[in-house]
Parts: structure tokens; C-alpha cells; sequence
């Protein structure tokens, strides 16, 4: 089910399998805040959102990728209920999906296994540092996107985030500073916004599993609003010093309605690195 | 090379960056600005405006030193209002050096704070909102401008909830909604959760921009007091990655100089 119905409280599963957050919000006082109705929805014949009307367009012409979307969640639910932001199938292993997994060169391959069994207790997003690019494209968290002329803006609800991607045809840089969430460019092909990110700090981490990434890394994203309410996303990660091949992983966003993003401070009264033990 | 200076005046951490690699980043020349013969970024021509006729408020902008350190430094002696315990616990907080700055645990400053700190921020315009990308710990604000009014118990929070209007040719914000803990300086001054800020965007020119800035909090302060905080914009450059927690050091240096 890939459109949450809107709730007066959400629960935001953390960062850890084993280490979950529930954001202790009285209903009614979150309602007010998330309960704001989104301006300018297509309507069906009764009324009710419709979420397959067309791609909506920006005055040039190009897809409208605005909106807040959440990742699709690929994991089944508990017994007792879904919850709202739980993480799926590529959160713990971005490779979810790939024939025969990640191509993982041998160093890495030992890391993951090393980092599994130490539970992933040194996963960054866990002391609160950046998710990065592209591991936010898997993440529970809520993004907004945001079209201003010559770049797309993305909100990200984990850590009160955000990510810039130029769209005003600069050309890739081809040694930049290095940050989690690297250096953006993005050109349209077709109705595809196709996003080329390089200049990553090294040891970041792909998923929960602890899947590397390397400062040689690029990754291109290709996003795609297929209808109103979905976006599909590839993503394809080039990083030879980690792996053996490039290797594409896809996800689907679906589009929010009637709802916002929560401020979230992760490190505001964290109490979960002194849990992270490992084994 | 840009040097952080981080929430307290004692304590300055230089971003070691190599000067190549960020000339790549921050030099990419700013596009649609107006810009005298010999190519400068014209930062008297007029202020632009959108094609609803209201003030282009959009573009990166960076706060003039002189008030992140102290909100009423142009003020006169005296003319905070503090309420009794609210001036106990600025003087507290003068005394140890503002050793509890929740800014110095990499905390987002909130507002009013955020439009002081000496940082680069990028203000968007999109349909219905102003956006506010902030480089200090890489953080953003929601300015909801679709005519929707303050909620009248939001979920507390540091930015807490901003609406804003035009009069004029002044973006109007107002917002509450906030949590009890924030900071109005590094000096300490404090803001309870009955703060109620009314910022008044005022762009000059093509290079200046004032935010008029009225603390409203009964709680801390007996009446309302106003500052200004100008503006200047930045050209042919952009906002960096700022990772506040990533490698703090600020407590090894604030317990030394805290006590």
C-alpha cells in the first residue's frame, strides 16, 4: 500500500532495525500541523484524490516532480498494523532485489560481513550524521520537492535536511568538495530528470547491511513521475574501488497528500548510540 | 575558504578545505543578476521583482556580523526587557560561557537566531511558500505564504511555525509554535514556548536586504522589542555541506573554559 492515509501521529522507525523512535506527539496537537489539506489535487468524479491523473507540468513543459513523497514500503507489515515510516527491503540491503546481490569487491564484501554482525552499530544515520546520497532515495523519511528556475530542491525530513540539484545546465564538477550528499547535476531526458552526483566523502554507508560507498563513487538517478502520484526511481552507483560493476537498484515514491514535514532533530535528547553494543 | 565560527565567540573551527577543491564548488558565477560594466555583481540596482510584482526575495544571502554574538548590541543598556528570571539565567549563562548553547551540540538555532548567524542561506520562492536553506548545520524553514493562518497549538519546535504576507512591498512573517529551550544569541538570552516572532523581510536593493526582527515572548520579556538585521547578498558562490556534529570538538574546548 503505497499511499498512507493521513494520521494525527507518526511513527518515525529510526535508524536501527533494532532501535525504533516513536515521536510522542499528543494527536491533537500534531494534527494541526499535519493535517493541512494540499492545494490543487486532481479530484475523481467523487470527490477522492486522483492519484493516476496525469503528470502535472511545469510552465516549460517539463514534469512537475513538486510534492511530498515517501518511499514505497517494500517490507509486509507486522501483524498488528503497518507502521508509518517503516523502513523497507532496500534500507537494510540496498541490493534487495538484484540477482545474485551487490557486486561487492572482496574488502567490501569482508566489511559488510563484519558490519552485520556488529548489528550495524556504526552506521552513521544512527549518530545522527547525514543519510547521503543516494541512500535518502530508500529511506522512511518524508521529502519535498521543490522546483525554483535552475534548481530542484529536496526537504528532507530526516535531520531537517536538504539537497540541492542544479538543473540550469552547469556541467559536472570534476573534483569537488566532498560531502555526503555530493555535487548534483541534473538535465532532462524526455520526461526522465537524469541527476549526476560525484564528489562523495569516503566510508559512507549504502544501506543498514553496511554496504560501502567510496569517494570514487557516481551515482545517477533517474526520476520519473509516472502519473499524480508516483515517482519511479533508478538508481545506479559506479563505484569501482567497492564494487565489481555498476549496479542499478529501483524504488518507487509515492506522493503525501494533506500532510507536512515534521521539524526532527536527531540530536536533540538522542539516547540511542549508548544501545548500539554490537554483540 | 570560508572559516565557521560556531556558537560560542570562544571557540572558531577553521573547515580545512583545500582552496582548489572549493573554488570549484563556490566559484560558479550566479546567473540573471545584474552586474557593472567590468562584470561585479551590481549590488545597488534595483531590488528585482517576481511576476507577481512583489519583491524578488530569492538568492543566496548571508547575515551581517554584530548580532549572532549579542541581538541587542544596538541597542541601548537597558532596553531588553528582561523579565526578573529571565535576566537571573542570561547572567547565569554570561557567567559560565554559555556552556549549555544547545547550538553548541549542533541543535539548529531556531528562530529568530537563524537570521543572525554569520552563515550563507538561500531563500527560495515557490508557489504558496518561502523556503530558507540554511549552511549552519544544514538545516531548512518552511514559510507557509498560501494564506493559511498560525495554528493555534502547533507541535513545538525550534523554527517553530511560520506564516507569512505581503504588505506591501514587506514579506511579513509571523510565527509560534515554539519549544522552551531556544536561545536568542550567544550570549544566552532566552525565548520560552510563548514566543511569538514577527519578521519583516525588506529588500533595499539588489545587494541588501533588512530583516526587522520583534520578540513578543510575555514569559521572558515584560514588552516587545524590535532589531534589525541586515543582509548582504552573495554572488558567485554557494551554500557548502555543514556537518556540525561530524567531528565536534566544541566540548573538549567548552568544558575547559565553562567552569
Amino acid at each position: 500500500m503505497g499511499i498512507s492515509a493521513t494520521s494525527n501521529m507518526r511513527a518515525i522507525v529510526g535508524a536501527a532495525g533494532m532501535a525504533m523512535f516513536v515521536a510522542a506527539m499528543s494527536g491533537s496537537l500534531a494534527a494541526q500541523w499535519l493535517n493541512y489539506p494540499t492545494a490543487r489535487v486532481p479530484r475523481t468524479s467523487t470527490g477522492s484524490p486522483d492519484l493516476s491523473a496525469p503528470t502535472p507540468r511545469l510552465a516549460d513543459g517539463t514534469p512537475d516532480l513538486s510534492g511530498l513523497w515517501e518511499a514505497e514500503k517494500t517490507r509486509p507489515c507486522p501483524r498488528d498494523g503497518c507502521q508509518d515510516q517503516q523502513v523497507g527491503e532496500q534500507f537494510v540491503d540496498i541490493g534487495w532485489g538484484l540477482k545474485g546481490g551487490l557486486p561487492y569487491q572482496p574488502w567490501a564484501a569482508e566489511l559488510v560481513k563484519a558490519r552485520r554482525a556488529e548489528m550495524g552499530k556504526g552506521d552513521p544515520i544512527s549518530h545522527c550524521l547525514p543519510i547521503g546520497v543516494p541512500r535518502t532515495q530508500f529511506s522512511p523519511f518524508l521529502k519535498k520537492i521543490l522546483h525554483v528556475p535552475g534548481l530542484v530542491a529536496v526537504l528532507d525530513e530526516q535531520n531537517m535536511s536538504y539537497r540541492q540539484i542544479f538543473t540550469d545546465g552547469r556541467p559536472p564538477l570534476a573534483d569537488p568538495y566532498p560531502s555526503w550528499n555530493g555535487y548534483s547535476t541534473g538535465k532532462w531526458d524526455g520526461d526522465t530528470l537524469v541527476v549526476q552526483t560525484n564528489g562523495f566523502r569516503d566510508e559512507m554507508w549504502l544501506d543498514r547491511n553496511g554496504s560501502p560507498m567510496t569517494d570514487a563513487a557516481r551515482v545517477t538517478e533517474r526520476i520519473r513521475r509516472v502519473n499524480y502520484g508516483k515517482v519511479e526511481i533508478e538508481v545506479t552507483v559506479d563505484d569501482p574501488k567497492a564494487y565489481t560493476a555498476p549496479w542499478t537498484a529501483r524504488i518507487n515514491h509515492f506522493l503525501l497528500l494533506d500532510t507536512d514535514l515534521l521539524d526532527y532533530v536527531c540530536l536533540e535528547n538522542e539516547k540511542d548510540v549508548s544501545h548500539l553494543v554490537g554483540k | 575558504m570560508r572559516a565557521l565560527i560556531i556558537a560560542a565567540q570562544a571557540a572558531v573551527l577553521a573547515l580545512a578545505l583545500s582552496a582548489t577543491a572549493s573554488a570549484q564548488w563556490l566559484n560558479h558565477p550566479t546567473a540573471d543578476i545584474p552586474r557593472t560594466p567590468d562584470g561585479k555583481p551590481n549590488l545597488s540596482a534595483p531590488a528585482p521583482r517576481t511576476s507577481d510584482g512583489k519583491p524578488q526575495l530569492a538568492g543566496l544571502w548571508r547575515p551581517s556580523p554584530g548580532l549572532t554574538g549579542d541581538i541587542a548590541r544596538n541597542l541601548k543598556p537597558g532596553d531588553v526587557p528582561f523579565q526578573p528570571w529571565a535576566e537571573t539565567l542570561y547572567k547565569q549563562r554570561r557567567a559560565n560561557n554559555s556552556k549549555d548553547d544547545p547550538t553548541a551540540n549542533c541543535i539548529v538555532g531556531g528562530v529568530p537566531r537563524s537570521d543572525l548567524v554569520g552563515y550563507p542561506f538561500k531563500i527560495l520562492q515557490v508557489p504558496g511558500m518561502v523556503v530558507i536553506l540554511y549552511e549552519a548545520v544544514h538545516a531548512y524553514r518552511q514559510i507557509f505564504t498560501d494564506g493559511r493562518t498560525l495554528p493555534e497549538n502547533p507541535q513545538p519546535a525550534w523554527f517553530g511555525y511560520s506564516v507569512g504576507r505581503w504588505e506591501g512591498d514587506t514579506l511579513v512573517v509571523e510565527t509560534t509554535g515554539f519549544n522552551d529551550k531556544g536561545w536568542l544569541d550567544n550570549a544566552g538570552k532566552p525565548a520560552t514556548d510563548q514566543l511569538h516572532v514577527t519578521e519583516r523581510f525588506v529588500r533595499k536593493d539588489f545587494g541588501n536586504m533588512d530583516i526587522q526582527i520583534t520578540i513578543d515572548d510575555p514569559k521572558a520579556y515584560t514588552k516587545p522589542w524590535t532589531v534589525t538585521q541586515p543582509l548582504a547578498f552573495q554572488a558567485d558562490t554557494e551554500l557548502l555541506e555543514y556537518i556540525c556534529n561530524e567531528n565536534n570538538k566544541y566540548f573538549e574546548l567548552v568544558h575547559d573554559f565553562g567552569k
